[in-house]
C-alpha cells in the first residue's frame, strides 16, 4: 500500500480531515508526523536560511521526521481559496522550497490550488494529483467529493459544536472524546493562525495554561463566516489575505463582544501578520477590551511567555472585580 | 491641488515633468535620507519591510510640505505591497493628515488605470495633452536609464574613482532641467559622450549581477548604493531591472502578449514551478539563466520579504552554480558592515577567476 506522509504543520490544522479522506479513498495509507518537538524545530531550522519564519522551520522539521517513513509527502501550494484573495508567498513556494532544502525527502505530491484560474483548472489539478494513484477519473472524482464532505463536517464540528481543530480531528478519527468545557468566569479570545494556536510546542502550551487558570478560551474557528466577514468589512473593507479571517475578523469581533481580553499570537518575521496584527492593535485602542500581542520565535523562552500571560490575566481579573463593585 | 508621492530612485523626475506639463502643483519630498527613514520607522509597525517604512517617511514629509493629494503605490499581488495603502492611510490619518489618498495600482488596469488617475489629478485635462505629457515623462525616464547603463559600465574601469558618479549626478540634474525633447536629446548625447571619454584602465572587470526585490534594487538609499560600492571595487554591475524597461513591458507590451520575463521564468522552472509573488521567481530564474556570464550574484532583499526568503532558500540548490551574496536591507544596515562583506565577496570571485584561468 502506498504511504502518503502529511506533516503536522501549517495547513494541516485547516485541511487534514479532507486530505486524509482523499488519500484513503484513493487507497493510500496516511502517515502523519508526530507532534512538534524541540529536535524537530532545531533540525528544521538548520536546513533553511535564518530569516525564514518559525512555522516554516517547524514544517521542515516535520518533513524530516517523515523521511523514510512514507513513499510520498503531500505538500500543496495553496495560492488562493477565494477570488482575488491571496496567500503568503511561503505557502506557494512550499513544495519547491522543501525540495530544495531537504533533497533526501521522498517525492513530493504537490497541487496548485488557485480559484482565480477557474473551476476547470482546479478540477484538472485535482485529477493530476489523483493520477499518482489511479488512472480512473471517476475514482478521483468520488474521492474528491468524499474529501469535500469530510471538510464540511470538520468545519461544522468547529463552528457549531465549538470544538478546536485538534478536538475536531480527534472526534472525526475517533481517538478521544473532547472534554466538556468547565464553567468559568473569564473569557479569553486567542487570535492567530491555527498552526500557532494548536501547536503546543511552539506556543508553550498556551491554551493549556489559560485553561488551568480557569479561563474559557475562544478561538477564531468557533466563529461563523458571517461574524468574521462583518468584522473584516468594518476594519479593512475587503479581505486581501487568505487567512485574514483568523486575525482581523476574529480580532475585530472579539474586541467588540464576547471576550474579556484578546491575545494575538504571531511569529517573528511573518509578513501578513505584521500588517494584520497592527490593524487589530489599532482597533483595540478604540475600544475597552484589553489586547496583548505575543510574538513567537524559536528563541522565545517559556518564562517570558508565562510572565506576560500572568500579568495580562491579573489585569483582566482586577478589571472584572472593579466592574462588579461598581455595579453593586 | 498639491500632489505628493514617495520616492523610488530618480522616478520623481519623469513625474515632475509630467505634472509640470499639465500645470499641476507637484511637491517633491526631500530625497531619502536618515530623517525620512527615522520618520518611517517611528510610525510603521515594526515587522514591516523597508520599502513600506521609506515610502511612509516620504509621504509624511510630502504632507508636511503641504501636499493634499498623496499617491500611494498599491495594486494586488501576493506580497504585502497590495496592503500598503490600507495601513499607510490609517497611519497618516492618525497623524492628522486629512487630504486625499489615491492608490496607484499597477497590476490590474495598467496603462488605462494610470492614465485615468492622471486625468483625475490634472483636473480633467484634455486627453491629447495628457498623452503628450505622459510621453515626455517617459522620454526623460528612458534618457536617465540609458545613461545609467553606461555609468554601470564606466564605474569599474574609470581611472579616477567617482568620475562616473559625478557625471551621473550632473546628467540627472540636466535631464531634470530639460524642458523639451530637443534639449533632452542634447543632454543625453552630451553625457553619453562625456562618459565614453572618461579615461579608463585597461582591465577586464569581474561581472556581478544584481537581482532581487524591485524597490531595494532601484532605491540606492535603501541598499547603501551597493552598485557604486561594487564599482569602486572594480566590479561591473549588470542589472536587468530598470524602471524604463518595466514601464515599457508592464504598461505597453505585456497587454499585447509580449512577456520579457518568460525566458527567466522558464529558466527557474526546474527549481520553482510557480510565481510566488514579488520578484522571487525572477531572482531564482536570473541565477540559473546568467550563471555562465556572471562571476557572481548579489541578491538584494528587504528584511522579512516573503518571496525573497523563498528564493534565498531555493538558490543554493540549483545546478548552475555561481557564488551568491544575499544582502538584507533594513534600517539596521550599515556601510562598514556592507563594505566588508562586499570586499570579501569580490576577493572570493577574483580568486575563483584566477584559479579558473590557470
Amino acid at each position: 500500500m502506498i504511504k502518503v506522509g502529511i506533516p503536522r504543520a501549517l495547513l494541516y490544522y485547516q485541511y487534514y480531515p479532507m486530505w486524509k479522506t482523499f488519500f484513503e479513498e484513493m487507497g493510500a495509507e496516511v502517515v502523519v508526523s508526530p507532534p512538534t518537538t524541540q529536535t524537530m524545530v532545531s533540525e528544521g531550522s538548520s536546513r533553511v536560511v535564518a530569516d525564514t519564519c518559525l512555522p516554516v522551520k517547524v514544517f521542515c522539521g516535520h518533513v524530516l521526521s517523515l523521511v523514510e517513513k512514507c513513499d510520498y509527502i503531500f505538500i500543496p501550494a495553496v495560492r488562493s481559496v477565494k477570488r482575488r484573495v491571496y496567500n503568503c508567498s511561503k505557502f506557494l513556494g512550499l513544495p519547491d522550497m522543501t525540495k530544495a532544502v531537504i533533497p533526501e525527502s521522498p517525492p513530493i505530491l504537490d497541487i496548485d490550488i488557485d480559484v482565480n484560474q477557474g473551476k476547470r483548472k482546479l478540477y484538472h489539478n485535482i485529477y493530476k494529483l489523483g493520477r499518482h494513484f489511479t488512472w480512473n477519473p471517476f475514482k478521483v472524482r468520488q474521492a474528491a467529493i468524499a474529501a469535500w464532505q469530510s471538510f464540511l463536517i470538520y468545519q461544522r464540528l468547529m463552528s457549531c459544536h465549538r470544538l478546536t481543530p485538534p478536538q475536531a480531528i480527534a472526534k472525526m478519527t475517533g481517538e478521544i472524546e473532547p472534554k466538556a468545557p468547565s464553567l468559568t468566569q473569564t473569557t479569553i479570545a486567542l487570535i492567530g493562525h491555527p498552526y500557532l494556536l494548536y501547536d503546543e510546542h511552539i506556543n508553550h502550551r498556551l491554551i493549556h495554561r489559560l485553561e488551568q487558570a480557569d479561563n474559557k478560551i475562544l478561538t477564531p474557528e468557533t466563529l461563523t463566516k458571517e461574524e468574521l466577514q462583518s468584522a473584516i468589512a468594518r476594519l479593512v473593507g475587503r479581505a486581501y489575505w487568505t487567512y485574514e479571517d483568523e486575525i482581523v475578523g476574529a480580532g475585530g469581533h472579539y474586541l467588540q463582544s464576547g471576550a474579556d481580553g484578546v491575545i494575538g499570537l504571531m511569529t517573528f518575521g511573518c509578513g501578513p501578520d505584521s500588517l494584520m496584527m497592527d490593524i487589530v492593535r489599532r482597533a483595540s485602542k478604540l475600544g475597552t477590551t484589553p489586547f496583548m500581542s505575543l510574538t513567537l520565535e524559536e528563541h522565545t523562552s517559556e518564562a517570558g511567555v508565562t510572565t506576560r500571560l500572568e500579568a495580562f490575566l491579573d489585569m483582566i481579573h482586577r478589571r472584572k472585580r472593579r466592574q462588579v463593585k461598581v455595579c453593586a | 491641488m498639491r500632489i505628493g508621492m514617495p520616492h523610488m530612485g530618480n522616478l520623481y523626475i519623469p513625474f515632475k515633468a509630467l505634472f509640470q506639463r499639465l500645470g499641476v502643483d507637484f511637491v517633491i519630498p526631500p530625497v531619502n535620507n536618515q530623517h525620512t527613514l527615522s520618520l518611517g520607522v517611528k510610525y510603521s509597525p515594526e515587522g514591516l519591510c523597508i520599502p513600506f517604512k521609506l515610502t511612509l517617511g516620504n509621504l509624511i514629509e510630502a504632507a508636511e510640505l503641504g501636499a493634499d493629494t498623496l499617491l500611494v503605490p498599491g495594486g494586488s499581488g501576493i506580497c504585502r505591497l497590495g496592503y500598503y495603502v490600507t495601513i499607510q492611510e490609517q497611519i497618516l490619518r492618525d497623524l492628522g493628515y486629512n487630504g486625499e489618498i489615491i492608490s496607484v495600482g499597477f497590476s490590474q488596469h495598467k496603462l488605462s488605470g494610470l492614465l485615468k488617475t492622471i486625468k483625475h489629478l490634472s483636473n480633467n485635462a484634455p486627453w491629447p495633452k495628457i498623452i503628450s505629457a505622459f510621453r515626455f515623462g517617459l522620454a526623460k525616464l528612458n534618457a536617465m536609464d540609458r545613461i545609467e547603463r553606461i555609468v554601470q559600465k564606466v564605474r569599474p574601469v574609470e581611472e579616477v574613482k567617482g568620475t562616473a558618479n559625478q557625471l551621473f549626478t550632473k546628467a540627472i540634474n540636466a535631464i531634470d532641467k530639460a524642458n523639451d525633447y530637443a534639449p533632452l536629446k542634447k543632454v543625453q548625447v552630451d553625457y553619453i559622450n562625456q562618459l565614453n571619454q572618461v579615461t579608463k584602465d585597461d582591465i577586464q572587470p569581474l561581472i556581478v549581477g544584481v537581482v532581487g526585490e524591485f524597490y531595494v534594487l532601484l532605491e540606492p538609499f535603501s541598499n547603501l548604493d551597493v552598485e557604486s560600492e561594487l564599482g569602486k571595487l572594480g566590479v561591473e554591475v549588470r542589472r536587468t531591472t530598470f524602471i524604463s524597461e518595466w514601464t515599457k513591458f508592464t504598461l505597453f507590451l505585456n497587454p499585447l502578449g509580449v512577456n520579457e520575463k518568460k525566458r527567466i521564468h522558464k529558466a527557474a522552472l526546474p527549481y520553482l514551478k510557480r510565481d510566488i509573488g514579488g520578484d522571487g521567481w525572477e531572482s531564482v530564474g536570473e541565477k540559473v539563466l546568467h550563471a555562465k556570464e556572471y562571476d557572481g550574484l548579489i541578491h538584494l532583499a528587504p528584511f522579512t520579504c516573503m518571496p525573497e526568503i523563498v528564493a534565498q532558500n531555493i538558490m543554493p540548490s540549483t545546478k548552475e552554480d555561481i557564488p551568491v551574496l544575499t544582502i538584507l536591507c533594513d534600517e539596521q544596515i550599515a556601510k562598514p558592515g556592507l563594505s566588508t562583506r562586499l570586499e570579501a565577496f569580490v576577493d572570493l570571485l577574483e580568486r575563483k577567476r584566477r584559479a579558473h584561468n590557470n
